[in-house]
């Protein structure tokens, strides 16, 4: 998967409980190359007006960083995004954690991934966990985390929404 | 004992877990068009279920919905409030954009009696139950969910601290839960 149109999120089918396996890599989803206009798209849709995310001499001369730095909670906002997309239309993407390691500055190209640990039915739904991340073009991992999405079994119940988790 | 021995986690910091915050408004106006339509942008996220009423109709949700952590974002200067970008320059003319921008945040848990100020990044984990619709009006309410001591390989003791938001709309649904764990070193 690289950047989703509105068109491919309208008609996407359903990836089932039983279309995944132990192991399997999930469609990645690729970003950018990030530009500072993007940077700034976000800190001004937040209202975030730390300096190191716009202003590329401070970021540098000031604080000694590479350059402006893509924020966090960009990240933070795009991982749920992709596993969501991933679930689409009837699934359910309930769990997403993540740390925040390496830096991400203009220029660099990202690549969302979400791997299969584990799978198992709880209640009539498919749960799947994940190992996910977002990587630079430079294969250096930017954000580790774990996910668990729920989806539909063929032919089973529909996941309820609102999402109601299993009891155990 | 030398503060790199020292434990932190005293019986007033243990006494802080499970303290909540109050429970408060996060939205100004509501969930509104214009703010979602900025943020889809900002995420890059085109799916028609945040801005195609028919198809939105035609969905699981029945309706219009957000991204799934969109409530986490809602938080902003208030109008009529004071100017926090010129109070933070005209206090230090090379602020960071970040120092003094503080302003008023009801719903803010009580300090934590620790002299550890250091604070960095622990990671994030969510949970999403339900996303909310246009109009609503969304509330949150903070806790600490947990406070734990590592000791770092320098020997020094350091928290790891864990709040949890709440998210819920105008008829208390639960839609989001949001935990952030930071270190205080």
């Amino acid at each position: 998967m690289t950047t989703r149109t509105a068109d491919e999120l309208r008609n996407k089918t359903q990836m089932y409980y039983e279309d995944v396996s132990e192991g399997q890599m999930l469609p990645t989803y690729v970003l950018g190359p990030m530009t500072p206009t993007h940077v700034f798209r976000w800190s001004a849709a937040i209202e975030n007006w730390h300096r190191i995310h716009y202003d590329q001499d401070f970021a540098i001369y000031h604080e000694g960083l590479p350059n402006i730095l893509v924020n966090g909670s960009w990240k933070q906002s795009i991982m749920p995004g992709y596993l969501k997309d991933l679930c689409l239309p009837d699934g359910w993407m309930w769990k997403v954690s993540f740390q925040h390691r390496a830096m991400i500055v203009p220029g660099d190209t990202l690549t969302c991934w979400a791997k299969v640990t584990s799978k198992y039915v709880k209640e009539g739904m498919g749960f799947i966990e994940l190992e996910t991340g977002m990587k630079t073009q430079d294969d250096i991992e930017t954000c580790p985390g774990t996910g668990t999405i729920v989806l539909p079994l063929k032919g089973g119940r529909a996941i309820p929404y609102p999402f109601v988790p299993p009891k155990s | 004992m030398t503060q790199q021995q020292q434990t932190y986690l005293t019986p007033e910091v243990k006494a802080m877990i499970g303290k909540e915050g109050e429970k408060v408004e996060v939205t100004i106006w509501g969930i509104e068009k214009e703010n979602l339509r900025r943020f889809i942008h900002a995420i890059m996220d085109p799916d028609p279920r945040y801005w195609d009423e028919e198809f939105a109709r035609s969905t699981k949700y029945g309706e219009i919905v957000v991204p799934p952590i969109y409530c986490t974002y809602l938080s902003k200067t208030p109008p009529g409030a004071e100017d926090p970008i010129s109070r933070a320059f005209r206090n230090n003319p090379v602020s960071d954009g970040l120092g003094g921008m503080e302003r008023p945040r009801p719903g803010q848990l009580p300090s934590l009696p620790t002299p550890l100020v250091r604070v960095l990044n622990a990671g994030n984990d969510i949970e999403v139950f339900k996303y909310p619709s246009l109009g609503d009006r969304i509330f949150s309410q903070q806790k600490y969910a947990n406070i734990i001591e590592r000791v770092g390989r320098d020997g020094a003791h350091m928290l790891i601290v864990t709040n949890e938001t709440r998210f819920t709309n105008q008829h208390d649904e639960l839609l989001c839960i949001s935990r952030s764990s930071g270190f205080r070193r």
